[in-house]
């Protein structure tokens, strides 16, 4: 035997070794539980995972939420019913958090919903104008891409503690205002610049992941039709309004959905830069779900399991409803 | 009106030179087509006449007029896209008066406009559906309705035929031809399909390189091509050339020799023949006689019959191996390994000196109209 066909053999051999063994109990399977029903069979390995992480979680949470006390094993929690919902809607005024037994879920869900829709609007509003700029035929193109997705590699502690030294009283900001003739100002401390910089520095952090996508659905917009338009004497405003705006819709959905996610669950750049403060100024429900729950002795997880569930069925009525609006304004 | 003129017109990519400078006519109503092979630069020279391209260097005049520096849409020209380019959100009434509601017509003649050209492409049925539940034909048909909408002085076409399949793409060539006469504007048609070229166009420009190789009628480019170019890119299927040297040259006939073929004594029509010159001899697959057996012409193998039924295309070899095609009208008899004797047709053949050019025919010795009968005898 030549040398070549030993070799070829022993490829066969051990290319099929893995097909023989796995084709008896393929077919084995398929004869137990019929055809129609392989699919599931091929879909375990990722049905089992989904279970373990994300399934079977929310489950340990609903029961969390409906069990007391500041044990964490099951077992030794007792059952309470809906009384952590009953605690989080205590309210005397609903539009008064002070009224409010757990006043600070009041307050850190209304900072969630002015955060949400403004640092949302902003990250989808800047990047979409970046994605613009970096679709023309610019010098440095790829420089510039390059740059703004750089701070999406970082580590949002790193970002965090970077704003914190330019922003803090000593920090870089203020030394630029000193040497600009301006008074320092102390920007994390007053309520308003705490809000405005948590928003502005979460949008940078985030925003060149969204420009990217936004750039990749741009630049599937077919060359022609922007030439067509070109021919029927479309102006600029005409273009962007009536040609790249709604063939960039399905994209532009993809991201609202995945900012406004990301955008609720913001909590790690901002319990680094500000802690929630000044006073809870700044505080998102992630991070009072965190604080009730692990934080604050006692620790209460069974009101943050709560507060938890209610935020995810939030997210997902919302999602739901701004996808069923997208399909009917495409079907339309 | 609407007469076309490029001056010296040409268009570089950085240092690629893609058109060297072009210098064309074209008149009021004339149905042109630019034809070449893919990269000869004809789509780039539609899009300067449009404007989607700014020229380097030349002047682009519509009507004496230069609009070599007027914004496209203000050129007074249409363009249908060889990909439709429709506007796959809107419907196809919405992409029908888009142009005329960028430029703020009144609604009323923006409705009059869509109605015409709906009724004159037959897609009235077609107006509140979207491109993507249309087939490619009445994409098609959309995409020139946008253009007529805009009742342009100059229609430009890009390849518009080229995603179609067969069938369609020979129905659409004959509605563009008639829509030509219907609205007499002047039509620009970019096309590497010389079929199309030939059927369409009042006027064939032909490109190599970014060069206009010939300008003519279809059958003027047929019947006289310039170069053996123009000579083997018009005709479908191509001329045959039969290379050689002119050997004893008398005062009616000259010999023509080529190594693997028997000399051959052909009348001499023009007086610029030297002996021993290199020349070749291009002789169209319909212009040959041909003879089962010996005889006085070059001997052929026979390699392959296509029998179309009212046609047949004999491809045949010659003894050094190189094709040369025979069409014969109606069903041939020739089989598979047959030598044949072929001949040109007396007056159907044409003379290409070394470079390519044609080697001009005297007055009076002008080519013989076309004999279509050469059955085998």
């Amino acid at each position: 035997m030549s040398t070549t066909n030993w070799v070829s053999r022993a490829g066969f051999g051990l290319m099929s070794l893995p097909a023989r063994v796995i084709e008896p109990v393929m077919s084995g399977v398929q004869r137990l539980i019929g055809i129609k029903r392989m699919p599931w069979f091929f879909l375990i390995p990722n049905l089992t995972a989904v279970m373990l992480f994300a399934l079977l979680p929310v489950l340990i949470n609903v029961f969390y939420s409906l069990t007391g006390s500041d044990r964490l094993y099951p077992q030794d929690r007792p059952w309470v019913g809906g009384r952590n919902y009953e605690t989080l809607f205590d309210c005397t005024n609903y539009l008064d958090p002070s009224t409010c037994s757990r006043d600070l879920f009041w307050r850190a869900l209304g900072n969630t919903l002015t955060f949400v829709p403004i640092q949302v609007v902003c990250m989808i509003g800047i990047a979409l104008i970046t994605a613009l700029c970096l679709n023309r035929e610019i010098r440095g193109r790829g420089f510039f891409r390059g740059v703004f997705f750089f701070p999406v590699m970082l580590s949002p502690v790193v970002v965090a503690l970077t704003w914190q030294w330019i922003l803090q009283r000593n920090g870089a900001l203020n030394g630029i205002f000193s040497a600009i003739g301006l008074n320092p100002v102390n920007w994390l401390v007053f309520p308003n610049t705490a809000f405005f910089w948590s928003v502005f520095v979460t949008v940078w952090a985030h925003m060149g992941f969204y420009t990217i996508i936004l750039l990749a659905g741009l630049q599937a917009i077919p060359r022609d039709v922007y030439e067509a338009a070109k021919m029927d004497s479309a102006s600029n405003w005409r273009v962007f309004t009536k040609i790249t705006l709604p063939l960039l819709r399905p994209v532009l959905l993809v991201v609202f959905i995945l900012s406004m996610i990301r955008s609720v669950q913001t909590f790690d750049e901002l319990y680094i830069l500000t802690g929630g403060g000044p006073g809870s100024a700044t505080m998102l429900m992630v991070q009072y779900i965190y604080e009730i729950g692990f934080a604050i002795q006692p620790r209460n997880f069974g009101l943050a399991a709560a507060a938890s569930l209610l935020l995810g069925a939030a997210l997902l009525v919302f999602t739901a409803i701004q996808l069923h609006l997208s399909r009917r304004a495409q079907n339309g | 009106m609407a007469k076309l003129v490029l001056e010296k017109v040409a268009k570089s990519f950085g240092l690629v030179n893609v058109l060297p400078g072009v210098d064309l006519d074209i008149e009021d109503g004339e149905f042109v087509v630019f034809v070449g092979p893919s990269g000869c630069g004809k789509s780039t020279l539609l899009r300067l006449i449009a404007g989607l391209e700014d020229v380097s260097s030349g002047d682009i005049l519509i009507d004496g007029d230069s609009v070599t520096h007027v914004p496209a849409a203000d050129r007074g020209v249409a363009m249908v896209f060889q990909s439709y380019a429709l506007y796959p959100h809107m419907t196809v009434r919405q992409n029908l008066s888009f142009g005329l509601e960028n430029i703020r017509m009144q609604r009323p003649e923006i409705e009059r406009r869509v109605g015409e050209a709906a009724r004159l492409l037959q897609i009235e049925q077609l107006l509140e559906r979207r491109p993507k539940e249309l087939s490619g034909g009445q994409r098609q048909r959309v995409a020139i309705g946008r253009a007529i909408t805009r009742d342009p002085k100059i229609f430009l076409f890009d390849e518009p035929l080229s995603n179609l399949d067969a069938e369609l793409r020979v129905l659409m060539r004959i509605e563009i031809t008639r829509l030509h006469e219907r609205l007499g504007n002047t039509m620009i048609y970019v096309t590497h399909d010389q079929i199309e070229a030939m059927t369409m166009a009042d006027k064939i420009v032909v490109l190599r390189g970014g060069v206009i190789e010939q300008v003519g009628a279809p059958l003027e480019l047929y019947n006289q091509p310039r170069n053996a170019f123009v000579a083997g890119f018009i005709g479908s299927p191509r001329m045959n050339f039969v290379e050689g040297t002119i050997g004893e040259v008398s005062g009616e006939t000259f010999t023509f020799t080529s190594p693997d073929l028997p000399a051959m004594t052909l009348p001499r029509r023009t007086a610029s023949l030297a002996a021993g010159q290199k020349v070749s001899v291009g002789v169209r697959p319909e212009d040959l006689i041909v003879s089962k057996g010996k005889g006085s012409g070059w001997p052929v193998t026979v390699s392959v019959a296509e029998q179309h039924g009212a046609n047949s295309y004999i491809h045949c070899s010659r003894p050094n191996g190189e094709p040369l095609l025979i069409h014969q009208p109606g069903q041939s008899a020739v089989e598979r390994g047959d030598i044949l004797n072929v001949s040109p047709v007396p007056a159907r053949w044409h003379l290409f000196d070394a470079s390519g050019l044609r080697i001009e025919i005297e007055p009076g010795q002008e080519m013989a109209p076309p004999i279509l009968h050469t059955a085998i005898q």
